[in-house]
């Protein structure tokens, strides 16, 4: 089948902006050829200069990651005929959220910057026994997602929370952080855990989902970072706006049964914090769409709900 | 055509026109829906931030009153979709685990049998209702109306959970303004996030999205936006303000909820759409079209 793909390039080092432009090759396509195929072939025969990355062809390496018709993916795991179908066309740019330095070829230094920031190496808890360390099923399973990580960064170029903050710590990174806090033989748990609990760290994560739905690797980095969350309010790192965020749902839902917006909102943000939003507050009130703040009623069945909590929690 | 309705708390307070005009539609419809009005909140995706065992029961607990009702469950939110068809998923997966939440359950006299199915309004409408009735019911067309479908996240994501539409290029929410006699316009962030998750965290970075998310929308020829989700309409409505000031703009985008949009092309009054309880008024918008 005869499909133009279209190219998003521009080439920053040669005219010192970045002036956009979509260029689009005739190509025949044939089932079962990836989008990688595509560019090699283009590159082959129609248009020497196009850059793009690439090594193993078979999505081990993670270097073709690239935004498909505004999705980001790896060129060499994504069929192109799939992909023409969903749109009746295709465009091709570089991966979201980083600078591009030509054509598809993106700058990932900030990527590398925010996993060795982590310590992306194994702490250990003290010397290894003699017989080397002997690890459990159980153990090894725990951390078998985020140990599949290729850092191809798809999930950092699709970040909804990265493109709001670029110096939000990212997926990739707090899939790598699980994978050595859920690492039985790591001793620096709780100093991982304080650290990427700061600013810019797992809080910032508006669980958009991006990450876990185009992780080509099933690494699903969102579910590492709500993992990260309990682990961190489990060893008492609890002086952020996040877990004050839940907290005060857990305690609107054992309170009423459901959330009770305003004081959800003033216990998430704190005195000063919601003193700000009191013109968007009184704003609410004459389109009468403020919720009263004090009498909220509860749910039918509230006391079983409490009784249900309970019992769930006093497992832990 | 009898639903269990989960609302989801948004609905049933801050946006309560999204509940008030779900009702009206709904009878015109044909949709019958029985409000849960046991049913607790899901949490919004944070009850997993603390302890997913709770996350879980607290989801099976819903679905257990909606299987003594008989019913599948409907909701108005994408928030609480996402949630509600992560934590089926994962019972599902996980026999073990929804052993020991039917144990919890059990002391509250509860069971959850696994047989629930959970919607979203609109999926009931393109599915079931189909847009051939849709269609036949509009009187009037929202006709030279460009309108931006507002999918965002959890409507979509993760779709091994949330299964409906083509994650990567979603349409029921364009095919549904066709339907309506509007335009859809096409614009780059129409699965992307709103921020609504950072309202309380991060403000700043919220309203950036908002204004973000708008910005593009109104640059791609939008004249007003439709959304699936009260938290959405939270965010892109009531924060707009804000986001006009961090952004030095002025956006002055209307959004309307889902139900809002069938109610008006159905010929439902202004004030019965409620439209009013925005903080951007669609009304001078609605009035150069010839709408009102
Ligand atoms: S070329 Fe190696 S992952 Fe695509």
């Amino acid at each position: 089948m005869k499909i133009k793909v279209k190219i998003k390039r521009c080439d920053p080092m040669a005219s010192g902006r970045c002036e956009a432009y979509i260029q689009g090759y005739d190509i025949k396509a044939k089932k079962g050829m990836t989008v990688l195929d595509a560019l090699i072939w283009i590159k082959d025969r129609l248009d020497g200069t196009l850059a793009f990355r690439r090594s193993c062809r078979s999505a081990i390496c993670g270097s073709c990651a690239m935004m498909i018709n505004g999705n980001p993916k790896l060129a060499c795991k994504t069929q192109i005929l799939k992909e023409f179908e969903k749109r009746q066309e295709i465009l091709i740019a570089p991966l979201g959220n980083f600078s591009i330095i030509k054509d598809l070829v993106v700058d990932l230094t900030p990527l590398w910057k925010k996993i060795n920031k982590i310590e992306p190496w194994l702490n250990p808890v003290g010397e290894p026994p003699e017989t080397g360390w002997i690890i459990s099923r159980e153990e090894a399973q725990r951390i078998d997602n985020e140990s599949a990580c290729i850092m191809c960064g798809v999930c950092n170029g699709g970040c909804n929370s990265q493109e709001g903050d670029p110096d939000f710590i990212g997926p990739s990174a707090c899939a790598k952080s699980y994978r050595f806090v859920g690492d039985v033989r790591d001793g620096s748990k709780f100093k991982r855990l304080e650290k990427i609990s700061r600013e810019h760290g797992i809080w910032n994560c508006m669980r958009c989902l991006m990450c876990n739905q185009y992780c080509p690797k099933g690494v699903y980095p969102m579910t590492a970072i709500e993992k990260l969350r309990a682990e961190a309010i489990g060893e008492g790192i609890v002086d952020n706006f996040g877990v004050r965020h839940v907290d005060a749902m857990v305690e609107s839902v054992r309170r009423v049964g459901r959330l009770d917006e305003a004081m959800y909102t003033f216990k998430s943000l704190g005195f000063l914090r919601a003193v700000g939003m009191l013109p968007l507050g009184i704003r609410l009130e004459l389109h009468g769409k403020m919720p009263h703040p004090v009498i909220f009623p509860e749910i039918d069945g509230i006391e079983e709900l409490r009784e249900l909590m309970k019992t769930v929690e006093e497992k832990e | 055509m009898k639903f269990a309705y989960y609302p989801g708390c948004a609905s049933l307070a801050i946006t309560k026109e999204y509940n008030a005009t779900t009702l009206l539609i709904a009878e015109m419809l044909g949709i019958e829906l029985v409000e849960m009005v046991r049913a607790n909140c899901c949490g919004a995706a944070l009850f997993n931030d603390q302890n997913r065992e709770l996350n879980l029961t607290m989801s099976a607990r819903i679905f257990a009153q909606a299987e003594e009702m008989g019913c599948d469950i409907l909701t108005l939110c994408n928030t609480c979709l996402m949630v509600m068809s992560r934590a089926k998923k994962e019972l599902e997966d996980n026999p073990e685990m929804l052993k020991a939440i039917n144990d919890n359950l059990a002391k509250a006299g509860l069971k959850y049998n696994g047989d629930v199915k959970i919607n979203h309004l609109l999926w009931v409408i393109i599915r079931d209702i189909g847009l051939d009735r849709i269609k036949k019911l509009v009187t009037r067309p929202l006709k030279g109306l460009n309108i931006g479908a507002y999918y965002g996240c959890h409507i979509l994501r993760p779709s091994d959970a949330v299964v409906f539409d083509n994650p990567d290029a979603p349409n029921s929410l364009d095919n549904l303004i066709s339907a309506l006699g509007g335009t859809p316009v096409e614009y780059a962030g129409k699965t992307r996030c709103c921020g609504f998750q950072l309202d309380l965290v991060s403000p700043e970075i919220a309203h950036r999205m908002v204004g973000k998310r708008i910005l593009d929308c109104k640059e791609s020829g939008g004249e007003c936006m439709v959304t699936p989700c009260p938290l959405c309409h939270i965010n892109l409505d009531s924060y707009q303000g804000y986001a006009n000031k961090l952004l030095g703009v002025k956006l002055d985008m209307p959004i309307f909820n889902l139900s809002q949009l069938i109610g008006f092309a159905f010929g439902l009054s202004v004030s019965d759409m409620e439209f009013s309880k925005h903080l951007v008024s669609p009304e001078s918008l609605l009035k150069t079209k010839d709408l009102v």
